[in-house]
């Protein structure tokens, strides 16, 4: 499933490119409550992990948000988002224009990135931070055990505070020598075989110190790195003189074994514990242990087991390289969404759209069922049918190879300057007019097999069902195609309103149409892909499928018009047509509302449905 | 790396046998050991002789050996492949844990079985509702496949 997403990753993030930068205001999480600043327990947080978490991101300023009370911080949180589109649900495009039957509640979501979250968590140590009174660095730890459940967390808080903070391996009283014998005779309350653990390891250590007694310095510091020459390591059981580490339990290791083991645990997620007993390292130690900010990656595994294990609210932006995550407070309108055949697409900060319940590019007019069904059917077919279809086509009348690296599907051979339609390689007079007759399929033997025996009908109802597929996904795919390469326009599309203004003096705002155009020209490329998989699925006899085709061709003219007038490259014409890029954009706007709206009506009919 | 440790192993063992089990590597490669375990004298197990398979992973003691019994045995948490459900075994392995460790463990395991974590769900219910039963049929199992 996830695969079959990436593939899309290019079709829209042509947006990322085109608005990046200019609309959203990100800046606007700066210079909040600036006196609030400065506290110094959040600077040892700060120093210890946020910045390196936030090394790519510096304009973020991690103390601001961290202040936050819970409540302010929601309120606040959604501010910068306000302003900007992407609060608001594709859905409502829809509502905008008045809907015939039902309508679905708007989707309240937030787009985080991992930052976000980790700010989010921060908040929440320092709400903590005056009930627990303990350092910021060891609630974190506490957190993490407790899946980020604060309510669980301060229960088992209240309870038994003494136990859970030896139970979850932070020292309550760490700097203290003596607290390693306390810590370790308390140690009691945990199962059987941690305890043998425990003795077994400080045993080990025991007779390491014997053996290197002459070269013990006396242990004042804790938690840290020191030098021994001819240490036995009890992991790899070599004596070096090597770099050690050890925790206030003097359970002291080489410093490669530690490395080693750290690594191999960083992807977890989970605390990190000492390898002789359960005093967790914090991500100080983490750090000052592999020599670099490992403990960023930590918290990154810690975010994204959060994530996965809250994926009823959480989800992942599907697009390659994307790490947004939407965030859907309330999940209730969920159900009411697919009982009305609509899809809950979202938008993360990136422009990324996406299906929030299943995960796919924006697939409208069909619904996720529907879109399941296909893309299961593509992947089972796509193998064979992929062969076929990939690659170059021959010019219908003089059979040159010919590939087509963009634009509409309107060919003009170079060899022979025949004109013909690329998805049916036939002549392009008909299609000029206001009808894409290839989008037809034809039901072409329709009278000749009735006369035919039962058996060779099962045949031949097999060898239809799949020319009949075969027919969908190939029209799936040049859509598909053609959105690629569209996408590779609109990475140009910058460049082009570069060159209107500075050979035109046109402002910059004025040259957004082109911008626009582009988008819009995804967006029906978009619906008119997955139209296909909603017209494979509907009862071809019935008259609103063939209202549903005949939208389909509309849009696909639609469609066609467009890119091609996006073909243009002189800035002149561009400018001299501008009326005519507003009128067409506008039109394929129209005709894919129109095309999803009766998609849905097939869906809610029960026209369309999945076998 | 791996090897200094698992000879270390083998010497400790060599050095202070335990009592109720031995272990040794079979042939010469070093990284597959066969282990025996009495069966505990306070068990159904007790007067069977357990054999086990011990696979090193090439990143010992960084990841946890692989262990299986290779004598059937009617135990909650051991299935029929000899697969044992132990968390030292898995994600509760650490580095400075030892072979010696776990095999005492497993037969700590075999005295006190985890019914509420089983990897045979039937034993398990057996052992919680009709504990005489269960412990008759694990008699039973040592007696025809481990003595």
């Amino acid at each position: 499933m996830e695969g079959y997403a990436y593939e899309y990753s290019h079709d829209s993030s042509m947006d990322s490119i085109t608005f990046s930068d200019t609309e959203y205001p990100r800046n606007s999480y700066e210079n909040k409550n600036p006196k609030e600043r400065g506290i110094s327990k959040d600077k040892l947080i700060k120093n210890t992990i946020v910045d390196h978490v936030l090394t790519q991101e510096s304009e973020f300023d991690i103390d601001d948000n961290l202040l936050y009370s819970d409540d302010e911080y929601d309120e606040d949180y959604d501010d910068p988002y306000m302003n900007s589109s992407f609060i608001e649900p594709i859905s409502t495009i829809k509502e905008r224009k008045g809907l015939s039957k039902g309508s679905v509640p708007n989707l309240k979501y937030e787009c985080l990135t991992t930052q976000n979250i980790f700010e989010n968590m921060l908040a929440k140590v320092h709400h903590l931070q005056p009930i627990f009174n303990i350092p910021p660095e060891d609630i974190l730890i506490l957190l993490q055990h407790y899946d980020w459940n604060e309510e669980r967390l301060l229960e088992v808080w209240t309870d038994r505070m003494d136990d859970l903070l030896i139970e979850i391996g932070i020292n309550p009283s760490s700097g203290n020598i003596s607290s390693s014998i306390n810590g370790n005779g308390q140690m009691r309350s945990i199962s059987d075989i941690i305890e043998n653990k425990n003795s077994y390891c400080n045993n080990q250590t025991e007779t390491n110190k014997d053996e290197n007694e002459e070269y013990q310095i006396p242990n004042t510091r804790t938690r840290d790195i020191s030098f021994k020459n001819n240490f036995f390591c009890t992991i790899c059981c070599e004596e070096k003189s090597t770099e050690t580490f050890s925790l206030e339990c003097n359970h002291e290791y080489c410093i490669s074994c530690y490395r080693h083991y750290i690594e191999d645990k960083l992807y977890t997620g989970n605390i990190i514990n000492c390898m002789g007993c359960t005093l967790a390292l914090k991500n100080d130690d983490i750090d000052k242990i592999m020599g670099h900010p490992s403990s960023t990656k930590l918290m990154l595994s810690s975010i994204k087991s959060f994530v996965s294990k809250h994926n009823r609210n959480y989800k992942w932006c599907p697009f390659a390289d994307c790490n947004c995550i939407i965030h859907l407070k309330d999940t209730s309108s969920l159900p009411e969404y697919s009982r009305l055949h609509y899809s809950p697409f979202v938008k993360c900060i990136n422009l990324h759209k996406f299906c929030f319940t299943c995960g796919f590019e924006i697939h409208a007019p069909a619904d996720c069922i529907i879109t399941n069904e296909w893309v299961k059917k593509a992947r089972v077919e796509s193998e064979n049918l992929n062969w076929v279809l990939s690659h170059t086509k021959e010019c219908p009348k003089c059979s040159v190879n010919i590939e087509k690296d963009g634009g509409c599907n309107h060919m003009v051979c170079s060899s022979c300057k025949y004109e013909f339609c690329w998805i049916c390689e036939g002549d392009w007079a008909p299609h000029g007019n206001s009808f894409y007759q290839c989008t037809l399929y034809k039901n072409d033997d329709n009278n000749n097999n009735n006369n035919n025996s039962t058996n060779t009908n099962s045949i031949t109802d097999v060898n239809k069902s799949l020319k009949k597929y075969t027919f969908y996904y190939k029209m799936f795919n040049e859509h598909e195609v053609s959105a690629k390469l569209d996408w590779k326009l609109g990475q140009n599309v910058g460049n082009k309103v570069k060159e209107l203004q500075e050979k035109l003096g046109i402002s910059w705002i004025e040259g957004q149409f082109l911008t626009d155009s582009i988008r819009m020209l995804n967006e029906g490329r978009t619906a008119l892909k997955w139209s296909f998989a909603v017209a494979f699925y509907s009862d071809a006899s019935h008259n609103l499928t063939k209202i549903f085709i005949d939208n389909q061709s509309l849009l696909s003219k639609a469609v066609e018009d467009l890119s091609e007038l996006l073909q243009i490259k002189d800035p002149e014409i561009i400018m001299k047509r501008k009326t005519d890029f507003y009128n067409k954009t506008g039109y394929v706007e129209n005709r894919t509302f129109a095309l999803m709206e009766c998609g849905r009506d097939l869906l809610c009919k029960g026209i369309c449905k999945a076998n | 790396m791996s090897t200094k440790r698992i000879s270390k192993e083998l010497n400790d063992l060599a050095k202070d046998p335990i009592t109720s089990f031995s272990a040794g590597p079979v042939g010469d490669d070093l990284f597959h050991w066969q282990a025996s375990i009495m069966g505990p004298a306070d068990s159904p197990y007790a007067g069977g002789v357990f054999f086990l398979s011990i696979h090193f992973p090439t990143d010992y003691p960084f990841k946890p050996p692989k262990i299986s019994f290779t004598t059937k045995i009617y135990h909650p948490n051991i299935n029929a492949n000899g697969n044992i459900c132990l968390d030292i075994l898995k994600d509760q392995w650490s580095p400075a844990l030892t072979l010696s460790k776990v095999l005492l463990s497993i037969c700590s395991l075999l005295t006190d079985a985890n019914p509420d974590d089983p990897l045979v769900p039937e034993i398990a219910h057996i052992y919680k509702t009709d504990r005489a039963k269960y412990e008759a049929t694990a008699r039973e199992w040592t007696k025809k496949y481990a003595v």
